[in-house]
């Protein structure tokens, strides 16, 4: 199915949302979290079922899980494969985020564990500026250029013009925005066609039910390309997706309903749907 | 015989010579501005604005007896001074209190509370009166229900006179929920003279501040090494800052915040969230601030952000060897423990793009007992004065 093919029963659901009004906060509505984490020290204090329990508690729709190591991940999906969109995280614990662009381990590390047709994206890795240029950055680009995988990555602007520099064709899903003020993340969307970014572990774009207006516009720029994210990155944070998903369903409700649910799972579900276009 | 002397001798020397060996402590500019900045003490304490009753005796005085009532609880066999000990400085010396069940957080001390900007471990009240209210109510604590407490005060014809005589009416003309929020007010009034006094810090501080050198002998070499840590390479000062060794914020140090199996105490979040659905606030019906200053108060510009997540206050440090065990959840058993968290610090328990200012420290043991020194020229019980 490729995007024109998936866009018609997309517009038709986005014509119902329009139709029923806004109603984000009041009816649980479901959002896809981009942003998941399910690291080696959360296994013990949330088995599986116990994870998968607070997602679905939360309403969503699907999450994008990545782990430092991918065994928590493949424990998630292996309970939920409908429900878990495995990511392939380049870590084998978490305290690598600082290093691992130097280890070559981390490479290996990829590629032992990348399941081609089950890893929808590699990610989300820590790189900033001249770390994309580093062998174990180009090798990872590559490898999400060979399996057609999308890069969740945590960068600031120059690391991700470097990726696009690298590979002109791939994508990217650019985690919490880069910590961007909206009129850089702007630029850059305006810059990259094959770039998404997530709003985790951000507030500035939204509070009390609001929308900030600088956000706003953003929004209503490029509707298809901001998603919603929590970053589990302690274990403490698990419970915090139910807070997380019902503090978005508050603001969402405060934008255009059409506008609204792209943000809260179409765009995640469209990033999944795309296809890299080829280079020649 | 003289060769015992000669070793006498000798080691005498040697005493002398190591004590004589350490070398005076330096300060830079920055630092001795930064450590002038921790005074002067004690500060000018203003009554309550949003207290109508703090600073009148009468409340102070009926705030103390409540304080020590144990029919302020649904089963009458606990007060505030159960958890709030005045032998241990207001504390309870336990990791995690137990009122009617074990609660969730370690009960700080009480001391100087006027200078507090939010209460509590997560800032759920931004009055002291609005704080006293909290454990009262809360179904693990007092268990207590603003309709029992005036039950509690009408069965006595002691508690009923000192209602009227603080209030200026009786406890069945006023709405239940007001009554709460007097026995909170006079609750607070008493508390709020409960103060440290000065200490050898102060002292030293004050000689510093005017450009003097005699500094007092009390505040010995290792607690001036400590304070320049304090200060300086450990960074404590960020957070720890100001007269009251505190900034009255709230941030992730790094800490595991799980209650239980499964079950997170998420601070300062549920602070805020606890803070915007009471009625005992600055800007509340119950307050006594002029609403022109009670609208510009903090509380109404806060917002919950996930950083709030696993957020706790920063404690004052005054008197803090005397309030063991530390932490939110009383965790860390002394300070020690609270130095060796900071010197070893887990990264991998912050976010990259949090609180960047925290890296472990790397202290060596020396450094430890020098920090540990200095915070002990901060000890002085909280009094009324």
């Amino acid at each position: 199915m490729n995007l024109r093919q998936i866009g018609l029963p997309l517009f038709i659901l986005s014509g119902f949302a329009v139709l029923v009004g806004n109603s984000y906060a009041q009816q649980k509505s479901p959002i896809i979290d981009t942003h998941i984490h399910y690291s080696h020290d959360a296994w013990e204090i949330f088995p599986p079922a116990k994870a998968i329990a607070l997602l679905r508690q939360a309403g969503l729709k699907k999450a994008f899980v990545s782990s430092s190591n991918d065994d928590g991940t493949m424990m998630l999906h292996a309970q939920a494969p409908d429900f878990i969109v495995p990511v392939l995280r380049p870590y084998r614990r978490r305290g690598e985020l600082r290093t691992w662009m130097h280890d070559p381990a981390s490479l290996e590390n990829v590629k032992t564990r990348l399941q081609p047709g089950l890893h929808r994206g590699i990610g989300e890795f820590h790189a900033y500026g001249d770390d994309i240029n580093t062998d174990v950055l180009r090798g990872v680009i590559a490898l999400a250029k060979e399996h057609d995988l999308f890069l969740h990555a945590h960068s600031d602007a120059e690391a991700v013009d470097l990726i696009f520099e690298q590979d002109p064709t791939a994508r990217v899903l650019w985690a919490h925005s880069g910590f961007d003020d909206p009129e850089d993340v702007m630029v850059m969307l305006e810059k990259h066609d094959n770039l998404w970014a997530d709003l985790a572990f951000r507030t500035d774009h939204a509070g009390n039910g609001k929308v900030d207006d600088d956000w706003r516009v953003l929004f209503e720029k490029y509707p298809d390309r901001m998603m919603i994210g929590t970053d589990t990155y302690t274990p403490e944070r698990w419970p915090y997706v139910v807070a997380q998903a019902a503090w978005s369903r508050g603001w969402l409700d405060d934008l255009p309903a059409d506008v609204a649910q792209k943000i809260a799972w179409e765009n995640a579900e469209n990033l999944l749907q795309a296809r890299r276009k080829t280079d020649d | 015989m003289k060769l015992f002397l000669a070793l006498a001798i000798l080691c005498l020397t040697a005493i002398k010579a190591s004590a004589g060996d350490e070398k005076p402590v330096e300060f830079t500019l920055q630092e001795k501005q930064m450590i002038v900045a921790h005074g002067p003490w004690p500060l000018a304490m203003e009554p309550d604005s949003s207290n109508r009753y703090s600073g009148s005796d009468v409340a102070i005085a009926f705030g103390q007896r409540l304080f020590n009532d144990t029919r302020l609880s649904s089963e009458r066999d606990l007060s505030c001074a159960t958890c709030h000990k005045s032998s241990q400085s207001f504390a309870d010396g336990m990791a995690r209190s137990v009122g009617r069940n074990t609660v969730d957080r370690n009960t700080p001390s009480l001391a100087n509370l006027r200078l507090n900007r939010w209460f509590g471990w997560s800032g759920g009240a931004d009055t002291l009166w609005g704080q006293s209210v909290r454990p009262l109510q809360d179904e693990k604590e007092h268990n207590l229900t603003p309709d029992v407490l005036v039950e509690r005060i009408a069965e006595d014809e002691t508690l009923l006179g000192d209602y009227a005589q603080a209030f200026g009416a009786g406890v069945f003309d006023h709405e239940p929920e007001l009554v709460m929020a007097n026995v909170g007010k006079a609750l607070a009034a008493w508390q709020e003279t409960l103060k440290t006094p000065r200490t050898v810090f102060d002292q030293f501080r004050d000689v510093m501040a005017v450009g003097g050198t005699d500094y007092p002998t009390g505040f010995s070499l290792s607690a001036q090494r400590g304070l320049k840590l304090f200060v300086g390479k450990a960074k404590c000062s960020i957070c720890h800052f100001g007269p009251n060794f505190t900034n009255g914020e709230f941030h992730d140090i790094g800490l595991s915040y799980f209650i239980e199996d499964g079950r997170v105490d998420s601070g300062r979040y549920a602070g805020i969230q606890t803070f915007q659905d009471t009625p005992f606030t600055r800007a509340g019906k119950y307050s006594d601030e002029r609403p022109e200053t009670a609208q510009k108060a903090p509380g109404q510009f806060v917002q919950l952000q996930h950083r709030n997540w696993g957020e706790f206050r920063v404690p004052s440090l005054r008197n803090v060897t005397n309030t063991a065990p530390y932490m939110h959840n009383g965790s860390l058993q002394d300070l020690n423990a609270v130095i060796d968290h900071y010197s070893t610090m887990d990264l991998e328990r912050l976010h990259i793009n949090g609180e960047s200012l925290l890296q472990p420290l790397g202290l060596s043991d020396d450094d430890v007992s020098d920090l540990i020194a200095f915070l002990h020229s901060l000890s002085g019980a909280p009094s009324t004065q």
